[in-house]
């Protein structure tokens, strides 16, 4: 089996920086472990079916077309305009999201009450998958959409009626949100040790 | 006030009136097309309790449409054998004169000995005399039902073997139960005639009760045709659905609604599916309850089953099934006349004690024991709410009403806590 997670690999998309990341707070580099692919691994996805798109979604990429179809008719697709909210820091999570088309900007409130952007998702990045994991989550983000987006969306409570219908199904999407998640946490720590190291080198110049 | 404000005022009252005006005209239609409600329902309901049934053979590969078919052809052909087996016991109008005699003479006979009736029917025992007013017109209506008017016992005389009317007593019995039955109603009659007049009118009251018009079988038969074929489409329809009317309903939800309603139509569904799987297994076990204490003690087996699947059906409107496992089981009682007991305390005389003891057991194995673990918490409902939903139902919707009262309740009820718990949660509200 081919290794899906290249930890290396992934850390070094994930936590390179944007050209355009001066307006980030560089405080903010390992909460952007948390989030999607980068543009790097972003598939174009221009008029391409919703089977064809959830085929290149990494969470998906190990399922079989028949099972994928199966899942195009569960998911739910949202539109929303520029600045719109997706969800908001404080609000509970009840579904994850994979972006199909436009922007995200994942933002958070600093301790001074001012926003603090952390980072920006591009297709088809995927993200809150702990929501629909079950967790009792309160999201600590916000996410707003930069320009026109289109998302997919799939609750909890689809999840759940997926692992009743179609339990090898459901089991599989499972496997990778856990997978998913378990790499993202593993990281996060990578990267905090990775900042708290560099700080006695700082302190020393 | 600025322009602004007046502007925001009109189309706040042009919503208010456009939702009053959705209200008014939801009503209209619920009303309108109240004899749809059951079928619809029925279709609705078999359709959601198939749904996992679809699904497994889906898993094992047959195509979504395939199963579906095969499923409806499943539930025309036990149709079909329901009403073909139902044909075969049904009595042919010979049969069912002789029915209505025996059943006449043995609940005159058993009312009498349980009464303890003087030859004139005019005094009684203690239970008699407490209760006489309530009884008596009760048994007359039942008598006028089941005695054969003039044309029925020519039939009747006529279906017998030649001479049996004249035969010497004994020979024939069924005859000797008519001229009994005969007898009877005229000494009840006589009775009648010999109480105060305000006791005997309502017995006269209800001898003139208006008959309902008569419809031919044909146009019965249409007439439920044509309401019921809804119940195939619906069942059809709702099981080839894969989603589309959920994702359709969230698709006209604004995006800040979204997961909030996304949360409301999970418990929805959970809620009602607990429901309707638990009520199904509710009334199976009933069922096989009431099969299983009647055999025990001495209704015959096919007997039995009737009356278990008529209970079982009947649980689906709350105290239905005791209401209706007793009158059946009394039914049966009555006209009973061999009864053979595995249980040795069990005879003829106690018989419809023990009717009544076997009735009330299932009733509080099923209040003590199923519903607590099958139904569980499904329908969190008081009582008081039960009764009063299911007789205000009754009355608005009649036996639609009484069907759907619960399953209404439990949604409107679902639908209230859930939608407010989640704007809470949101900070909708």
């Amino acid at each position: 089996m081919k290794t899906k997670f290249d930890l290396p690999g992934i850390k070094k998309l994930l936590l390179r920086r944007p050209a355009d990341t001066e307006s980030l707070d560089a405080s903010a580099a390992p909460a952007r472990a948390l989030f999607g692919p980068t543009p790097e691994t972003a598939v174009a996805e221009k008029g391409s079916s919703l089977v064809d798109f959830l085929k290149q979604v990494t969470l998906f990429e190990d399922l079989g077309r028949r099972d994928l179809r199966r899942l195009a008719r569960i998911v739910h697709e949202r539109d929303y305009h520029d600045g719109e909210y997706i969800f908001q820091e404080g609000k509970p999570g009840a579904t994850f999201f994979v972006l199909r088309r436009g922007l995200i900007e994942v933002v958070r409130e600093g301790s001074s009450g001012t926003e603090v952007p952390l980072a920006m998702l591009e297709p088809p990045a995927s993200f809150e998958e702990s929501a629909a994991m079950g967790a009792e989550s309160v999201r600590w983000f916000s996410a707003r959409a930069r320009g026109p987006v289109s998302l997919l969306t799939l609750g909890k409570s689809d999840l759940d009626a997926l692992s009743v219908n179609f339990p090898l199904l459901a089991n599989k999407v499972l496997m990778r949100l856990a997978g998913i998640m378990a790499i993202r946490f593993r990281m996060l720590l990578d990267a905090q040790y990775l900042k708290e190291s560099e700080k006695p080198q700082e302190t020393d110049q | 006030m600025t322009l602004a404000d007046t502007s925001s005022r009109a189309g706040v009252v042009f919503k208010s009136l456009a939702a009053a005006a959705g209200v008014v005209l939801g009503a209209y239609l619920v009303w309108g097309l109240r004899s749809l409600i059951v079928p619809a329902t029925v279709g609705g309901l078999l359709a959601y309790i198939c749904r996992p049934l679809v699904a497994r053979l889906e898993r094992s590969r047959v195509p979504r449409g395939v199963a579906i078919v095969l499923l409806l052809l499943v539930f025309v052909l036990a149709a079909l054998v329901i009403v073909n087996r139902i044909r075969a016991v049904m009595p042919s109008d010979a049969d069912a004169l002789e029915l209505r005699i025996r059943a006449l003479y043995t609940l005159n006979h058993r009312y009498e000995a349980l009464m303890g009736l003087d030859r004139p029917l005019t005094r009684g025992n203690r239970i008699y005399r407490l209760m006489h007013d309530d009884l008596d017109p009760l048994l007359d209506r039942v008598g006028q039902l089941l005695a054969l008017t003039p044309e029925e016992r020519a039939q009747f005389v006529a279906s017998r073997p030649r001479g049996a009317h004249d035969a010497p007593a004994g020979s024939d019995r069924l005859v000797e139960y008519e001229r009994a039955n005969v007898e009877t109603l005229e000494r009840r009659a006589r009775a009648a005639l010999a109480e105060p007049a305000t006791k005997s009118a309502p017995r006269s009251l209800a001898a003139s009760a208006p008959t309902p018009a008569a419809q031919t079988p044909l146009a019965a038969l249409g007439d439920i045709l044509s309401t019921w074929i809804i119940a195939p489409l619906m069942f059809l329809f709702l099981l080839r659905d894969t989603g589309e009317i959920k994702r359709g309903l969230l698709r006209a939800v604004p995006n800040r609604l979204f997961e909030p309603a996304l949360n409301v139509l999970a418990d929805l569904d959970r809620a009602l599916g607990d429901y309707v799987r638990g009520l199904f297994l509710e009334c199976c076990l009933l069922g096989l309850t009431v099969v299983l204490l009647l055999t025990l003690i001495g209704v015959p087996l096919q007997w039995a089953i009737a009356i278990g699947i008529f209970t079982g059906a009947t649980n689906v409107i709350p105290y239905m099934g005791f209401a209706a496992a007793l009158l059946s089981g009394l039914a049966y009682a009555l006209l009973a006349e061999d009864i053979r007991p595995p249980l040795p305390m069990v005879s003829s005389e106690n018989f419809v004690i023990w009717v009544i003891v076997a009735v009330a057991l299932a009733e509080l194995l099923k209040n003590v024991v199923y519903e607590p673990i099958v139904l569980g918490g499904a329908v969190n409902l008081h009582p008081l709410v039960v009764v009063i939903g299911v007789l205000g139902g009754a009355v608005l919707f009649g036996l639609v009403g009484m069907l759907l009262a619960v399953p209404t309740i439990t949604v409107v009820k679902v639908l209230v806590s859930s939608t407010a718990r989640q704007l809470k949660a949101y900070g909708l509200i």
